[in-house]
Parts: structure tokens; C-alpha cells; sequence
């Protein structure tokens, strides 16, 4: 459960975020749509601890992202814009390493992996360096990697970004999956077709601010349009960086 | 599982994970041991190059000179052959010869010689030499040795003959009584030997803290890192630490060379005796240069997480090694007596301390306790800031 009030965020003299608030509830798949350099990435950061926000709050399972970091990071599992692995040690070993600062050790952990090896079907490659993966195997275990405590709040900042079809297919299957265990998904995009064919809930960011916000049906019916393409640049004021 | 030892497991997962990525990085972990051979290499070939020309075996080789006009000066020619010079024709074009360093000295006797000398003039002999050849000093050293005794021998036989005592043209006897042995000649050279163990105490860890700060941000994986609930100063700490094998195995490999270079290497052809290290002096040296370690480790950390990439922190980490390197090299030329105010200078005290271990002087333990103690102290802020520094937004973004 995540719940953003009010969040601003400035870098220099770019306004990244200027009062953005939302929520996002268990076993929904929440989307955050928007064209680049809407604030997804800034917004998805405050939630993911490793920026603070210059005003507003971020909660998510009740603790403040700020003040209560450590307690957050125990409950996210987040995949951030860069994903970047260790080349020399194996897929397991990449995975392994997040699951032992997580305080899992031993069969425990062991298992933990072997799960996830199991859902994101990467048993081909799970004893293979990283150096020289494909960039859908990259993600692969960059998702694994977050997921190994098992965490109730998921981030995904553009998952499917740079994937092949075969790919992107299996990581929407992945992200329902997630959502029909109970968990929270976060997921940005800022392309309209994923965001419309997966999500619950639907946050259309603009310039920092959210346009418009709701089911895809209440988006529809705020926006008085007919079909969820033409609400999406109603809502964001031009069809600039949105559409694939 | 209570805070700290939840801590613990989380620095010890960090220093896994780097001191195991790192040993896999074979081409770093190479390039650094061959670079703690330079030292030693360098050290004897400079001690057999120089000590060579320092320890030629004067009185016992024979001086070969060539002479132009020995006919001319047939009892100076007969003094010279007395005292072990062998007198040869000299080549057709002297000075050539001398410029090309084919011949390293030419004596040269004019036909006006005889007359001279008969009439009680000074007569003139020419040395034809080429003073920026270091290597023939000692032979026109010892040419002109010999060619003042001859000076003084007749001048003196010339006062006698008028009834003049010949102290009254030496107003000084000089005597000089030279405390240089060889060995004390040679050890000046050993004077650089501390500062080459510092080096490799900054080279040898560098490569894995550079790998795992400015890697980190190359590779784009230190933001997903940081999402892991661990606090920044058990990442730094974890990381820090994983350095701390690498540039002890380093120092080890470095003493080690030092150690086989001189008790092996048979430097005695070179230069007339053995040197040898204690093998307690390099265990004492190995345990002094455990806090410096420490101290480099949290040095480049900083430097390196100010950096972007593991090229920018490899220039600017690269750089560290000279910082003791400055009073280092003053020392090796004016050794510096171990006081209290150069054990408070990190690195310095030490580079002092080496030195007397390695000569096997009695140290004094407090300077070694005084020395590792302000050292560790140094060491500790640095980490401090370090983590400091390991919190800013900047520092993961790497924008400036």
C-alpha cells in the first residue's frame, strides 16, 4: 500500500515533481503514464528511498519514506531506472547477494531463489556471468534480485523498456501474477497501450503534475471521452512523447 | 538477531560480495602484483648499476692509459708504470676517442716538456677527458692523484736541493678520515626502500575500492544497491574492508620481492658484500604498514566517490601515492632522525621506522605505537567523511 501527499521535488532549476498525490492499494496494478520527463522517474525515486522529496510526504505500509527508510527499503522491492549488474558474478550469485543484505541466509534464501528462478523461467541462465546477457535476461534478474524478500510493494521504473516482444509479454504476465498474489504493483510507463491493458488504476503524470487519475473508466468519464487514447491527451493537453 | 549482529551480517555480505568479485577480476589482481615488483627490481638494479661505479676495485685493477709523447716525459712515464699504470699509444684522434667514450682518459705530453722540466718551469701536461661521463670520474680521479704526487714528489725534491723545508709550501696537512664503509654508501640507495612500500601500500587495494565506488555508478548498479535496507556506513565500511585483503597481499608480495632480491640476487659480485633483510624486520614492516592500509583504503574511497567512472577515479586515485612520496624522496638524500614530530606526520613516521627495521636499529617502540596510533586516528575521520560523503543524492547521481 503506497500513498504519495504532496510530493515536490526540484533539481537546480528543473521542476521535476510539483505537488503530485496518489494511491496506490494491494492486489491492484497501479500505473504511472506519462510522456519523458513527466517526474515518473523522480516520483518512483522519493518512493524508493534514494532521493528525498524537497516537501510532501511518501508512505508506503504506513512508514515515511524519510524518516523511515530502512523500514520502507524492508518492504519495497524496486527495479529502478538503471539496473545495472555484476558482470562477474553469475545470475544466482547477483541474486543472492541482494537476498543476504536483506538478512535471508542459508536454505531460506536458497529457496527464495529458486521461486524466482522458477517464475521469470530463467534456469538456462542462472549459473552464467552476467557479462554478455541479453537485455530481457538483464531485467530478468534485476527483477529477481528486488523480489528476494518477497517484499508486499513492487516498483518497476519502465520494466519493459528496451524489451523484445517474446519478453514484454512475459514480464505483463509477471507484473498480473505479482498482483494476484496481493501485492502492491507500481509500474510506470509512458506507453499507453501497456499501462491501459494491465493496470487497475491509472495515474497520467504531465510536466510533474498528475493530470488525471482513476479506473480507466472514471479516467474516461473525468476526460469526456469515448476511448482511453483520446482521455490520455485530453488529460495531458497534447499528444507530445506519449504514444509509441 | 540483535541490531549489531544484524549489522555485522550485512557488512559481511557487502565484503563478500566485493572481495569475491574482485578476485575474479584476474587482469586487476595481475597488474596489481607486477606493479609491487617494480620496487624491488628497480631498487637492485640501481644499487648494481651505481654501486658498480662507486666499488670498481681500484688498486687492484690496472690503470690503462693512453699517453701522446711518452717519449717526452720518459720519468714521469717510469712514475706512472711504478704505480700500476700500464701506458699505452694513444688513438690517432684523441679527442674523439675521449668525446665517443671509446678511452676514458688521454694524458698528453708536449716536446717543450723536457725543457720545461729542466729548467724548473712548470711544465705542461694536458688530460683530455669528458667530464659529464660519470662512469670515468674515478679513473681521472685517480690519473690526477697520482699526477699530483709526482707534482709534489719533485717539488719537494727541488726545495730540498735549495735548502727549503717543504712544509713551508704546505700549510695544511690534510688528513681525512672517511667513517664511509661501503656498505653505508650503498644503503643510501636502501633509503628508498620505504617509500616503495608505501606505494604499494596505495596501489595495491586501490583497484577494488575504485571497482566498488566509481564502478558501482559506471555500471549503473549502485542505485538498485542502495534500495537494500543496509545504512550507507555499512556499504562503506563492507566495501572498504574488501580492499584491505588486496593491498595486504600487496605489501606481503612486495616484501617478499624485496626479501629474495637481496638475500638471493648475488649482489655481492656487484658490490663487494652481501645485503640481507631479517626476516622479523619484514613481519615488523608487514604489521606498521597495516594502519597506513587503512588509511589509503578510506583515502581513495573519497576521492573515487567524488568520480563517475572507473577511468576519471583511476587518474585521480593514481595520483595518491605521490602525496608520501614528496618527504619519501627528500629522505632517501637527508635521512631524517626518527623524532617525535615526524612520527606525528602519517606515512612519514613510518617511512622512517621502515627504514631503521630494514637496517636492523633498535626502534623505539613508542614511535612505532605513537606513529600507528595517529595513523589510525587520520584513518578513522577519513572514514567518517567518507560515509558522509556516501549519503548525498549527488554522490549517487554523479551529478556535480
Amino acid at each position: 500500500m503506497i500513498q504519495v501527499q504532496g510530493l515536490y521535488k526540484s533539481f537546480k532549476n528543473v521542476k521535476a515533481v510539483q505537488g503530485v498525490s496518489f494511491q496506490a492499494s494491494n492486489s491492484q496494478i497501479t500505473g504511472l503514464l506519462g510522456p519523458n520527463g513527466a517526474g515518473k522517474t523522480t516520483t518512483l525515486r522519493i518512493l524508493y528511498t534514494v532521493i528525498q522529496p524537497d516537501a510532501g510526504s511518501a508512505l508506503v505500509d504506513g512508514y515515511d519514506t524519510v524518516k523511515q527508510s530502512i523500514e520502507v527499503q524492508r518492504c519495497i522491492g524496486a527495479l529502478p531506472d538503471s539496473h545495472g549488474l555484476y558482470p562477474r558474478l553469475t545470475a544466482r550469485e547477483n541474486i543472492r547477494y541482494y537476498g543476504r543484505l536483506h538478512g535471508l541466509t542459508g536454505e531460506k534464501l536458497e529457496k527464495q531463489i529458486d521461486d524466482l528462478i522458477q517464475m521469470l523461467e530463467m534456469h538456462d541462465i542462472e549459473n552464467r556471468r552476467t557479462e554478455g546477457f541479453s537485455s530481457g535476461e538483464r531485467v530478468k534478474v534485476a527483477i529477481a534480485r528486488a523480489l528476494v524478500h518477497d517484499p508486499q510493494n513492487v516498483l518497476l521504473d519502465e520494466p519493459t523498456n528496451g524489451l523484445d516482444v517474446m519478453s514484454t509479454r512475459s514480464m505483463r504476465a509477471f507484473i498480473h501474477r505479482l498482483s494476484e498474489r496481493g501485492k502492491c504493483v507500481l509500474f510506470s510507463s509512458h506507453i499507453m497501450q501497456e499501462v491501459s491493458a494491465l493496470c487497475d488504476n491509472i495515474i497520467i503524470m504531465s510536466r510533474g503534475e498528475v493530470a488525471a487519475s482513476g479506473t480507466p473508466q472514471q479516467i474516461l468519464a473525468s476526460t469526456r471521452q469515448t476511448n482511453l487514447e483520446d482521455a490520455f491527451v485530453a488529460a495531458i493537453g497534447s499528444e507530445e512523447g506519449l504514444l509509441k | 538477531m540483535n541490531a549489531f549482529t544484524a549489522s555485522m551480517s550485512r557488512i559481511t555480505a557487502v565484503f563478500v560480495k566485493e572481495f569475491v568479485d574482485n578476485l575474479r577480476d584476474r587482469r586487476s589482481l595481475v597488474s596489481s602484483m607486477i606493479s609491487t615488483l617494480i620496487g624491488p627490481v628497480l631498487l637492485v638494479l640501481m644499487i648494481v648499476i651505481i654501486g658498480r661505479s662507486f666499488f670498481k676495485d681500484m688498486d687492484a685493477e690496472a690503470l690503462e692509459l693512453p699517453v701522446i709523447g711518452s717519449e717526452y716525459a720518459p720519468t714521469l712515464i717510469q712514475f706512472l708504470e711504478q704505480n700500476g699504470v700500464t701506458v699505452k699509444p694513444a688513438p690517432s684522434d684523441a679527442e674523439t676517442a675521449v668525446r665517443n667514450g671509446d678511452v676514458e682518459v688521454v694524458l698528453e705530453l708536449t716536446p717543450e716538456f723536457g725543457e720545461e722540466f729542466k729548467n724548473g718551469q712548470s711544465a705542461t701536461v694536458r688530460l683530455i677527458i669528458d667530464s659529464s661521463r660519470q662512469s670515468s670520474l674515478a679513473t681521472i680521479e685517480r690519473l690526477r692523484n697520482l699526477l699530483e704526487g709526482y707534482n709534489s714528489m719533485i717539488g719537494a725534491l727541488r726545495l730540498t736541493a735549495r735548502g727549503i723545508d717543504t712544509s713551508i709550501i704546505n700549510p695544511l696537512a690534510i688528513e681525512q678520515v672517511d667513517m664511509a664503509t661501503p656498505e653505508t654508501q650503498v644503503l643510501i640507495f636502501l633509503n628508498m626502500m620505504p617509500y616503495f612500500v608505501i606505494m604499494v601500500i596505495f596501489v595495491g587495494g586501490m583497484h577494488v575500492v575504485i571497482d566498488a565506488t566509481a564502478g558501482e555508478k559506471e555500471r549503473g548498479s549502485l542505485e538498485p544497491l542502495l534500495i537494500n535496507p543496509v545504512k550507507r556506513s555499512e556499504f562503506v565500511l563492507g566495501k572498504l574492508l574488501a580492499s584491505i585483503p588486496y593491498a595486504m597481499l600487496a605489501v606481503f608480495v612486495n616484501l617478499l620481492a624485496f626479501a629474495l632480491a637481496f638475500n638471493l640476487v648475488p649482489l655481492e659480485d656487484f658490490i663487494g658484500f652481501q645485503l640481507t633483510i631479517n626476516v622479523f624486520s619484514l613481519v615488523k614492516i608487514f604489521l606498521l604498514s597495516l594502519p597506513m592500509i587503512l588509511l589509503a583504503g578510506a583515502l581513495q574511497m573519497i576521492i573515487a566517490t567524488f568520480t563517475r567512472s572507473f577511468k576519471e577515479a583511476q587518474s585521480y586515485v593514481g595520483f595518491l601515492p605521490l602525496i608520501p612520496a614528496l618527504p619519501g624522496i627528500g629522505l632517501a638524500f637527508l635521512p631524517v632522525k626518527p623524532d617525535l614530530w615526524t612520527m606525528l606526520i602519517p606515512t612519514f613516521g613510518q617511512q622512517i621506522l621502515i627504514n631503521q627495521f630494514m637496517r636492523s636499529e633498535p626502534v623505539s617502540l613508542a614511535n612505532v605505537l605513537i606513529s600507528s596510533a595517529v595513523t589510525l586516528l587520520l584513518a578513522l575521520i577519513l572514514i567518517w567523511v567518507a560515509i558522509r560523503l556516501f549519503m548525498q543524492e549527488r554522490i549517487i547521481f554523479g551529478s556535480r
